[in-house]
């Protein structure tokens, strides 16, 4: 059954999907105007606290509190708590580093990249995912914090001056993660919150308590709309997206290099920086999906976040994934080109070596399922996407399992061989992240409008400065006799 | 969701098109074609002074044509698969550039001639007796190559000529119905692009050092190739325009649009080289370093350099200027640069093969690029003055009209 066809319930229909060349389809369905969109998007934050939402906070920190307790033991006790033995001395805490922070790069993707690109519909889906980045960011900085065992000491991650006498490696790529990661974080950070001052203001306009008045008002930087202040405001995103550019490539090239500048066969391959920048980009337009099918559906934003908003990112999705699928392939092509002994074994060991199964089931996950979406049925049916984000989470999960565990189990010596078992408390820390990311993403809906109304507003028919109302699907066409008359 | 073919209303009359006038369509294709002659003369001698430096030469040539008519290509398909609205003109020019692609089956002759002198190391007879190639003989032996070789150009030119003649037929009988087509084909067609001109960028360039190997060789190429067929673009744009041409559909946006792309596409292909290089000098493997090693001799040094700055540093600085992208003559300095750019990426990477130790460039390797050079500017000059200079009934022409920058 396709969406297209299907009134929905208001008997209304929806033409999101339209295929017709000479026009755009609409961003903004249900008949919504500009005030419409701000009741909406404001009304999640203004009206009363759902039972609904309590439950989800409730469930959210109830599994924060695994990760609270995990960190608790491995504070107390030491890092050996992990399973990491020897020779896979990385396992599932980078593995659980590179996962969190390839989720963080569909944010900034969507708010920068697209940006530039022009792709109108990414303002209903930006502010959400932005808000995603920043806390899948968090939960990867987990993981070098508190690796170093005594916590106290994580600072000593920063690069301090040489005359401290600290760890700081300037050769070593590790170092430039720190620098990389933090960078993303903080520009991530001040793009969201550039995006968010105008809705702050909205927000502290139709404030009804003091309270409410006075703290979105000191975070709205007394925005008031002026003339001036939008074109400061266009100015400044601009250049954010700009630089965060570059940054959403850089970050997971810089993760890459952690294993690609090693000499280790499985790590060690030029492809490297690209492949992890698609699969950041697949894993994270993943997330995006399942955290934005439960909110869509939760909080009745179907006319704003539209099928095609989903199918647009399903067909991201496809590509990215395909994307990745040629650096498998191409890893594999190139082991056994290069003659060299050493790579040939490393790939035949993940295909047909004691992680067969986990190998398998990367391919699976990243590859062969999300082959899918090149049916329009399955792009536009909420079911099928759901459950095939879920898919690409676990097979990304995997992927960096893969990379790690199985270049490093099988070392250079048989002698040193063996097989990584995770342990309790790896499970428990990885798991419990999941909970500190939801209870973030879930104060976010209940604290802050999950839309940039204002950027949703602008993509709206009735913000063309040629916007006639009562134009129809004719009007696009209308100017076509004037062409096609040239200079003879 | 499919519809009914429509016919656009108030269709211009394709007799009525803005097309190139018949005086400068025919001097366009008299240069051009002249400097094709002359390049095939020059090709002539230049084989039979040294056949083998021809080879080599003539490949450069050949790579540095095919790679822009790839990067065209990509384009062409880019613009289907995103239904993108502001670059309906282009896309017409960039159908002519990629019309190279069914010519490069012709213009592959000579390289096939020369092959046993290309890839003497793993088509020569030591190569059965050196213990790595005896490992890739079931990839690199000569039958299987040529087939390859086959397959690949042969796809090539059906996508070109496929999207070009289905564009066509659109300004034609206006028919939405052929978008639709253009759009359904353009998806699997990116795969195959991809995967054929990786391995193909494998077979032809990285199989010249066959001890040595690079995962990441096929998007190095690809990000040269769109970098160059972008700066071809802005050519033809600006010369269009130039010329009074276009006048209803292009306007600065579009050139500023394709500006920022170039800028875009260098910065990834620097992005890409880096990678590339970054890792092979960290992780300091022999097998791996010796091919940077070999293009660290002598002048080729200096050949290294020039890259560097000449293909990224330089143009990067110049380019992120806005007014320079919206600059006729800025603009088209910037591209002929970037054109200059890439054939020298393509030397460097060529070359060394023959001219180990220090580079020795000679007037045979002005006449390998020459003759595909001319070849290129005749095919794009002959597809320019036949047929109409923007597709004419493209449903989205009227987005490209309304297209600016803000």
């Amino acid at each position: 059954m396709s969406a297209a066809k299907t009134p929905d319930p208001s008997g209304e229909i929806r033409n999101d999907l339209m295929e017709d060349p000479r026009e755009r389809a609409p961003l903004v369905l249900g008949g919504q105007n500009f005030h419409t969109v701000s009741n909406k998007v404001a009304g999640i934050v203004e009206e009363k606290t759902s039972l609904k939402w309590i439950l989800g906070l409730g469930l959210a920190m109830s599994i924060m509190l695994i990760l609270v307790g995990s960190i608790g033991k491995l504070v107390h006790t030491g890092i050996g708590v992990w399973g990491n033995n020897h020779p896979v001395g990385w396992a599932w805490d980078i593995t659980g580093f590179v996962f969190w922070i390839g989720i963080g790069h569909a944010g900034t993707l969507i708010s920068a990249i697209l940006f530039l690109l022009r792709q109108k519909w990414r303002t209903s889906i930006n502010r959400a995912a932005e808000a995603m980045t920043i806390f899948a960011v968090m939960c990867a900085g987990l993981y070098p914090a508190f690796h170093v065992g005594r916590v106290w000491f994580a600072y000593w991650l920063f690069p301090f001056p040489g005359q401290m006498g600290l760890w700081p490696n300037f050769k070593s790529p590790l170092v430039w993660d720190v620098f990389a990661v933090s960078t993303y974080a903080t520009v991530s950070i001040l793009f969201w919150f550039v995006g968010l001052v105008p809705d702050l203001a909205l927000m502290r306009d139709r404030a009804k308590t003091k309270l409410r008045h006075t703290v979105y008002g000191i975070f709205a930087l007394g925005w008031r709309g002026s003339h001036r202040h939008w074109l400061n405001y266009e100015r400044a995103y601009l250049i954010l997206a700009g630089l965060s550019t570059p940054l959403v490539l850089s970050v997971h090239s810089i993760v890459s290099f952690d294993f690609a500048v090693s000499l280790l066969p499985g790590w060690h391959t030029t492809i490297f920086p690209p492949y992890f920048v698609a699969g950041a980009i697949f894993s994270g337009f993943a997330m995006v999906m399942t955290l934005l099918i439960i909110a869509r559906k939760l909080v009745g934003l179907e006319h704003l976040i539209t099928m095609r908003h989903l199918e647009n990112m399903n067909k991201i999705m496809l590509a990215t994934g395909t994307m990745v699928g040629y650096a498998y392939g191409m890893e594999f092509f190139i082991a056994w080109y290069s003659g060299n002994e050493y790579e040939r074994f490393a790939f035949i060991n993940r295909a047909i070596g004691p992680y067969a199964w986990a190998y398998w089931t990367m391919v699976s996950c990243n590859v062969i399922f999300p082959q899918l979406f090149w049916f329009k049925k399955v792009r536009t049916s909420i079911p099928a996407m759901f459950v095939l984000s879920i898919i690409v989470n676990i097979g990304m999960w995997f992927e960096r399992f893969v990379i790690i565990v199985t270049s490093l189990h099988r070392d250079f010596i048989p002698s040193s061989w063996s097989y990584f078992r995770p342990r309790l408390v790896d499970i428990s820390m990885f798991a419990g992240t999941f909970g500190l990311f939801f209870t973030m993403f879930l104060l976010f809906c209940r604290y802050l409008p999950m839309l940039a109304v204002f950027e949703v507003k602008g993509v709206m028919p009735a913000a063309d400065p040629h916007h006639e109302p009562a134009a129809g699907l004719g009007s696009v066409g209308s100017g076509k006799g004037g062409h096609g008359h040239g200079a003879h | 969701m499919s519809h009914a073919p429509e016919v656009l209303g108030d269709a211009p009359d394709v007799a009525d098109a803005e097309r190139l006038d018949e005086a400068t369509g025919k001097k366009l294709v008299k240069v051009a074609g002249a400097v094709a002659a002359l390049g095939l003369l020059l090709c002539i001698a230049a084989y039979a002074t040294d056949a083998k430096r021809f080879a080599f030469s003539y490949l450069t040539g050949f790579m540095w044509v095919v790679t822009i008519g790839l990067g065209a290509l990509f384009f062409v398909i880019l613009q289907h698969i995103t239904k993108a609205g502001w670059s309906v003109a282009a896309r017409r020019h960039m159908e002519w550039v990629s019309a190279i692609l069914p010519v490069a089956i012709v213009l592959a002759i000579p390289v096939i001639l020369g092959a046993h002198d290309l890839y003497h190391h793993w088509m020569g007879p030591q190569a059965a007796s050196d213990p790595i190639l005896v490992k890739k003989v079931a990839w690199l032996n000569p039958g299987f190559f040529y087939a390859r070789l086959a397959i690949y150009f042969t796809l090539w030119a059906t996508l070109a000529w496929w999207f070009a003649r289905t564009s066509r037929k659109q300004d034609e009988s206006g028919d939405v119905e052929l978008t639709h087509s253009m759009q359904r084909v353009s998806a699997p067609s990116v795969l195959l692009f991809a995967l054929s001109l990786s391995f193909g960028a494998f077979d032809i360039l990285m199989s010249l050092a066959p001890h040595w190997y690079s995962t990441i060789f096929g998007v190095y190429i690809f990000a040269g190739s769109v970098v160059s067929a972008l700066a071809v673009l802005a050519l033809i744009t600006v010369g269009l325009q130039g010329g009074g041409w276009l006048k209803r559909v292009s306007t600065v946006e579009h050139q500023h649009d394709v500006g920022k792309l170039m800028f875009a596409f260098t910065v990834f292909w620097a992005y890409i080289g880096f990678s590339q290089f970054m890792l092979i000098w960290y992780a300091n493997m022999p097998e791996e370093t010796i091919w940077f090693h070999d293009r660290w001799q002598g002048s080729w040094k200096a050949v290294s350099l020039t890259l560097l700055f000449g293909h990224f540093i330089v143009p990067f600085c110049f380019l992120l200027s806005r007014h320079v992208k919206r600059h006729k003559r800025a603009l088209v300095a910037a591209a002929i640069w970037m054109l200059a750019m890439h054939y020298v990426d393509l030397y460097w990477m060529i070359m060394p093969t023959l001219d180990t130790g220090s580079a020795h460039p000679s007037w045979i390797d002005l006449a390998g690029l020459l003759g595909p050079l001319g070849v290129l500017a005749l095919v794009i000059a002959c597809k320019a003055s036949r047929g109409p200079l923007y597709p004419l009934r493209d449903p989205r022409l009227a987005e490209t009209r309304r297209h600016v920058n803000l």
